[in-house]
């Protein structure tokens, strides 16, 4: 049964945001933000106490979330689409690509001590001056690269 | 706590989902600036955090057992920058950020599992290279305080 649309409208999910952030810190007194949540669900995997319980609660949470979209939409059958990437080159050659982009990721928000939710969502919202920068920098960085991207495989990307 | 925060995750992973944020054209179509939605639904989640996150912590909001709201403020560091570069050009290549690479397995995108390793495999590196270089630190100091003895 198909009860939520394909893509439900940022002036609904936008805000939907944005009082989750609001409730984290006003509720558990703490910046929400996605990456930190993996350390401390490797902590827990390794068999190391996690320092924040609460938030492997919230990527369990996330996880949840985003499958009940999925359920919502009437199901959706595991495959290798990747967008535009996975129409453009072979499944052999994205998984690596995507592996090296992932690498980049895990490296830069553990580095940067945040990521588009950490920095950006919760972290402008804070008024914090790490957080702006962070966050343009992350922005500026993205658009840029995406633009090579874009250049450099003749506009099929 | 914990219940709160599952539940508050599921809500926020419900939002990723519900918006396509766990598609990579959502993401690159974004990054190419031919849609603004996801930029609006950044900014409206911001529009709408900031001033009641500044109005709570005006009112010292008392939060449930764990103390006065306290906003988390830095000064800005290389590490903020120079990480943050480096998460750019991830993002851009993948059109992933952490938390809607756990959406893409959710929604059947099995392609979205080499992202949520990489992810992982960066954070340790990461983390590795962090310890190496504060060893590399404290040996220098020890190296300096023997000279300064004699």
């Amino acid at each position: 049964m198909i009860v939520l649309p394909d893509r439900v409208p940022w002036f609904l999910i936008g805000p939907l945001m944005g009082v989750v952030v609001v409730l984290v810190y006003a509720l558990l007194n703490k910046r929400l933000g996605v990456s930190g949540s993996y350390t401390q669900v490797r902590m827990l995997v390794l068999g190391r106490a996690a320092v924040e319980p609460w938030r492997v609660w919230f990527l369990v949470g996330i996880l949840g979330g985003a499958i009940l979209t999925t359920l919502l939409r009437g199901g959706a059958i595991a495959g290798t689409d990747y967008g535009a990437l996975g129409r453009l080159l072979p499944v052999g050659l994205v998984v690596p690509i995507l592996l090296v982009g992932g690498t980049l990721i895990g490296f830069g928000t553990r580095w940067a001590e945040g990521c588009t939710s950490g920095h950006g969502l919760a972290g402008i919202p804070s008024r914090s001056p790490a957080s702006f920068a962070a966050a343009a920098t992350f922005f500026a960085t993205a658009v840029a690269v995406t633009f090579l991207v874009h250049f450099a495989t003749g506009g099929a990307l | 706590m914990n219940r709160m925060a599952l539940l508050l995750g599921v809500a926020f992973g419900f939002g990723l989902g519900a918006a396509r944020l766990n598609d990579y054209d959502v993401i690159h179509n974004m990054l190419l600036l031919r849609e603004p939605d996801v930029f609006l639904l950044m900014g409206s989640a911001m529009a709408i955090a900031l001033p009641a996150l500044w109005l709570l912590e005006r009112r010292a909001w008392q939060t449930p057992g764990r103390g006065v709201m306290r906003l988390v403020r830095s000064r800005v560091e290389r590490k903020h920058i120079f990480g943050s570069a480096v998460f750019g050009a991830g993002w851009a290549i993948t059109g992933a950020c952490p938390g809607t690479a756990l959406a893409m397995p959710a929604a059947g995108v099995a392609l979205g599992l080499p992202v949520v390793a990489g992810i992982v495999l960066g954070q340790v590196l990461r983390e590795h290279m962090a310890r190496a270089a504060a060893r590399d630190l404290s040996s220098r100091h020890r190296s300096v305080e023997m000279h300064v003895i004699r």
